[in-house]
C-alpha cells in the first residue's frame, strides 16, 4: 500500500522538480502548537490528596522557555515543507532534542512555580505534557516511515531518553508526584516489575513450548485440530477477570489434598493460578500462530529438501522451523504484549505485579500511584512490541520481505 | 465487475437463525433463571451464605454490559471506517502508514492500563471503560477497512468512474459493499474481544457482568465467579454467531450474484 504512494510521490516529483509537502507532520506539529498554548502543561498540589490546580506552558517555563519549545516545533513543521532526507534527519535530532527537554521543562516548572515555603507541594504531568510526548512519538514513528529505518532504531533511541529521564528523575525531579510516589515505594515497585517480568516470562515461555507441541500434534492428527481450536476459543470467551477467579476454589482444594503440591507453593491465591490463567490465555495466539507458520512453508521448497535427500527430521529443523520462524516469532510477539496486561489483572487475586498500585491507586483515589503502576506496564509493552517486531523484521529470509 | 450492483440488489439469501436463536435462549434462561438455580450452585460453595449474587439483577447487569459494548463498538465503526476511507482517497494518502502503525499501537497498550490511565482524566464510572474498549478495538476495524477497501480492483473502480459515477457514488455503490465482509469481519473480532473485556469496567466503579465476578474474588465466592463467567461467555457467543450469521449471509449473496 505504501508502495502506490511512494510511486505516485517519486513521479510527481520527478515531473515538477519539487517536493511534495509532508502534510502529516506538518499537521501534527501545527495541531500539537495549538494545544500546547491552550490546555495545562502541569499542575501545582499542596499535598498528596488535595487537587491541584493548572498552568499553561508559558507559565510553567517561563516566556522564553515556552517559546524556545514552539520554535522548535514549528522548525518541524518547517522541514516538513520541503521534505529529503536530510531534513527528515534533522527533525529526528529535533524530535530527540524535545524528548531529552522534557525532564528539564519539568524541573524548570518546579523551580518557577512552586515556593521555598511549600516542601510538601507536588508538580503533576498534565495534559499538555502527555500530548507532547504523544505526538513526538507519533512524529517519530512517522520520520522512521520516511527514512526508512528498521524498527530497532527508534527503539534505541527510546531507551536512550528514558535512561536520561531515570536519572533527572533520581536526582533533580524531587518535586514530581509521580516521582514521589516512586521514591516512597522503591523498594515495593522493584519487586513489582520483578514480578510481572518473571510471570510474563514463564508464561510465555510455557505457552511457546506447549503451543509448538500443541501446533505439531494438530499437523499430525487432523482429528485434534477442530477440537483443539474448538477448546481454545472457548477459553478466550471466558473474561480474563473470571478465569483468574475460577482457578482460586480449585486449586486451593488441590493445595489442602494433595501437601506435596502446598509446599511447592501451589495455592489457591497467588501465582499459580496466574499462570495457569495466562499459559490458558496465551495458546490460543501461540498455538494459531504456530500452526499457519508451519503451514504457509512452501510446499515446492519442501519437496526439493526431500529431493536433496534430507530426512523429514532434517526437513523440519533445517527448512520448515526456519522458514516459518518469523511468522511464529510474531505470534510469540503478540502473545508477549497481551500476557504483559494480563498479568496486570493477576494482581487481584494477589500475585503481585505491576498492577497491584493500579488497584492500590484505584482504592484510594491516589491517582498518581495508578499512574506508577500503569506507564511501567505501556513501557514495557511498546518495548517488547518493538523488539520482537524488530527480530522477526530481522529474521525474515532474503525474497520474502 | 457487475458484483457490486448485483450483490446489492440479489434476493437476500435467507438468514440461519439457529445457532444465535440457541445461544441467545440460553442466555435469557441464564439471566431470568438465575434465582431459581441456587441448588446448582450451593454445589460451588456449601457453606456461604448466599450462592446467587443479588446486588442487581443480572437482566440490569447484562444490560448495562450490552450498552457498555455497544457504544464502544459504534464508536468504534465510525471512527475506524472513517479513519479507513479518509486514508484511502487521494488526499488522505499521506496519512495511511500513520494511522496503519497508529492503531497497531493501539492494540499494545493493554486495556487495564488504559483504564488505568482514563480515570485520572476522565474520573470513575462507565466512560473510561468505552475509552478503553473503544481504543482496543480500534485496530481489527480499521485494519480490515484498509485491507477491504485497498482489496477492491483498481479496474473495476476505473469502470464505475466510466459509467459516471462520481467519486462518492464509487466510495457508497461500489467500494463499500465490496470491501463489506472484510469490515464486518473486523467488528466481529472487535466485539468479541471487547464482550470479554469490558468486565474489566467492574474495577473502576461501571457496574456490569464483572461486578459478580469481582464480588466472588473479594468474598472468595466461586458460585458468584461462575455466573458472571458464564453470563458474560453466553453472551459473546450470541453476539458471535449473529455476526457469523450475517457473515454467512453476505457470502451467498454474494456467491449468488
Amino acid at each position: 500500500m505504501t508502495a502506490i504512494s511512494k510511486e505516485e510521490r517519486t513521479a510527481r516529483q520527478g515531473s515538477d522538480k519539487c517536493f511534495v509537502p509532508n502534510i502529516v507532520l506538518i499537521t501534527l506539529s501545527l495541531g500539537l502548537l495549538m494545544l500546547l498554548w491552550s490546555v495545562d502543561s502541569v499542575s501545582i498540589a499542596p499535598n498528596r490528596i488535595v487537587p491541584g490546580s493548572g498552568f499553561m506552558l508559558w507559565q510553567a517555563l517561563g516566556l522564553p522557555g515556552a517559546l524556545l519549545v514552539s520554535v522548535l516545533i514549528a522548525a518541524l513543521a518547517a522541514l516538513a515543507l520541503t521534505p529529503q532526507k536530510r531534513f527528515y534527519s534533522a527533525q529526528l535530532i529535533i524530535i530527540a532534542l524535545l524528548l531529552l527537554l522534557m525532564p528539564f521543562g519539568l524541573m524548570v516548572a518546579g523551580a518557577l512555580l512552586i515556593e521555598p515555603d511549600m516542601p510538601q507541594a507536588r508538580l503533576g504531568v498534565s495534559g499538555g505534557f502527555w500530548c507532547l510526548l504523544f505526538v513526538m512519538l507519533l512524529a517519530l514513528v512517522e520520520v522512521r516511515l520516511r527514512l526508512k529505518l528498521s524498527r530497532l532504531w527508534p527503539a534505541l533511541l527510546l531507551c536512550f531518553v528514558a535512561a536520561v529521564w531515570w536519572l533527572c528523575a533520581l536526582s533533580w525531579l524531587d518535586h514530581v508526584a509521580l516521582v514521589q510516589e516512586f521514591k516512597a515505594r522503591d523498594a515495593q515497585f522493584m519487586r513489582a516489575l520483578q514480578q510481572h517480568l518473571v510471570l510474563v516470562g514463564v508464561s510465555v515461555s510455557l505457552s511457546v513450548v506447549l503451543g509448538l507441541a500443541l501446533a505439531l500434534a494438530m499437523r499430525r492428527f487432523s482429528r485434534l485440530n477442530r477440537l483443539g481450536f474448538a477448546l481454545l476459543n472457548f477459553v478466550q470467551t471466558i473474561p480474563s477477570l473470571a478465569l483468574f477467579g475460577l482457578l482460586l476454589a480449585p486449586l486451593a482444594w488441590l493445595a489442602s489434598q494433595v501437601p506435596l503440591l502446598a509446599r511447592l507453593g501451589v495455592s489457591g491465591i497467588g501465582m499459580a493460578p496466574a499462570l495457569i490463567a495466562l499459559v490458558a490465555y496465551s495458546l490460543l495466539p501461540m498455538v494459531r500462530n504456530t500452526y499457519t507458520a508451519l503451514d504457509e512453508v512452501d510446499e515446492a521448497t519442501l519437496e526439493a529438501a526431500t529431493a536433496m535427500g534430507m530426512r523429514s527430521a532434517q526437513r523440519f529443523w533445517q527448512v520448515r522451523l526456519p522458514l516459518a520462524l518469523p511468522v511464529l516469532i510474531e505470534g510469540v510477539r503478540i502473545t508477549a504484549v497481551q500476557a504483559i496486561g494480563l498479568a496486570t489483572v493477576a494482581a487481584l487475586i494477589g500475585a503481585g505485579g505491576l498492577g497491584t498500585f493500579i488497584f492500590q491507586g484505584l482504592g484510594q483515589a491516589a491517582m498518581d500511584m495508578v499512574l506508577l503502576g500503569a506507564l511501567p506496564i505501556l513501557v514495557l509493552a511498546l518495548l517488547v512490541d518493538a523488539s520482537l517486531g524488530a527480530l522477526a523484521e530481522r529474521l525474515r529470509p532474503e525474497g520474502m520481505q | 465487475m457487475g458484483t457490486a450492483n448485483v450483490a446489492v440488489k440479489s434476493r437476500a439469501a435467507p438468514l440461519q437463525w439457529r445457532w444465535p436463536l440457541v445461544w441467545a435462549s440460553l442466555l435469557a434462561l441464564c439471566v431470568l433463571g438465575m434465582p431459581h438455580l441456587e441448588a446448582l450452585f450451593r454445589l460451588f460453595e456449601p457453606d456461604a451464605r448466599q450462592v446467587v449474587y443479588t446486588r442487581a439483577s443480572f437482566a440490569t447487569l447484562l444490560w448495562r454490559h450490552l450498552s457498555v459494548v455497544a457504544v464502544a463498538a459504534l464508536a468504534g465503526i465510525v471512527f475506524g471506517v472513517l479513519a479507513g476511507i479518509a486514508v484511502t482517497r487521494k488526499r488522505g494518502r499521506d496519512f495511511m502508514p500513520l494511522v496503519a502503525q497508529l492503531a497497531s499501537l493501539g492494540q499494545t497498550f493493554p486495556p487495564v492500563a488504559v483504564l488505568a490511565l482514563a480515570v485520572p482524566a476522565i474520573g470513575f464510572g462507565t466512560w473510561p471503560i468505552i475509552m478503553a474498549l473503544l481504543l482496543y478495538g480500534l485496530l481489527p476495524i480499521v485494519r480490515n477497512t484498509l485491507s477491504g477497501l485497498l482489496g477492491v480492483d483498481a479496474e473495476v473502480k476505473t469502470a464505475a468512474r466510466a459509467m459516471g459515477m462520481t467519486p462518492w457514488q464509487v466510495l457508497i455503490s461500489v467500494e463499500l459493499p465490496l470491501a463489506m465482509p472484510i469490515i464486518l469481519a473486523g467488528v466481529r473480532t472487535s466485539v468479541t474481544i471487547n464482550i470479554a473485556t469490558a468486565a474489566l469496567g467492574a474495577t473502576v466503579g461501571a457496574s456490569n457482568l464483572g461486578d459478580p465476578i469481582i464480588a466472588g474474588i473479594i468474598n472468595n465466592n466461586t458460585a458468584y465467579i461462575v455466573q458472571g463467567a458464564v453470563v458474560i461467555a453466553l453472551l459473546a457467543l450470541t453476539v458471535d454467531s449473529l455476526f457469523d450469521m450475517l457473515q454467512q449471509r453476505l457470502k451467498t449473496s454474494r456467491s449468488a450474484a
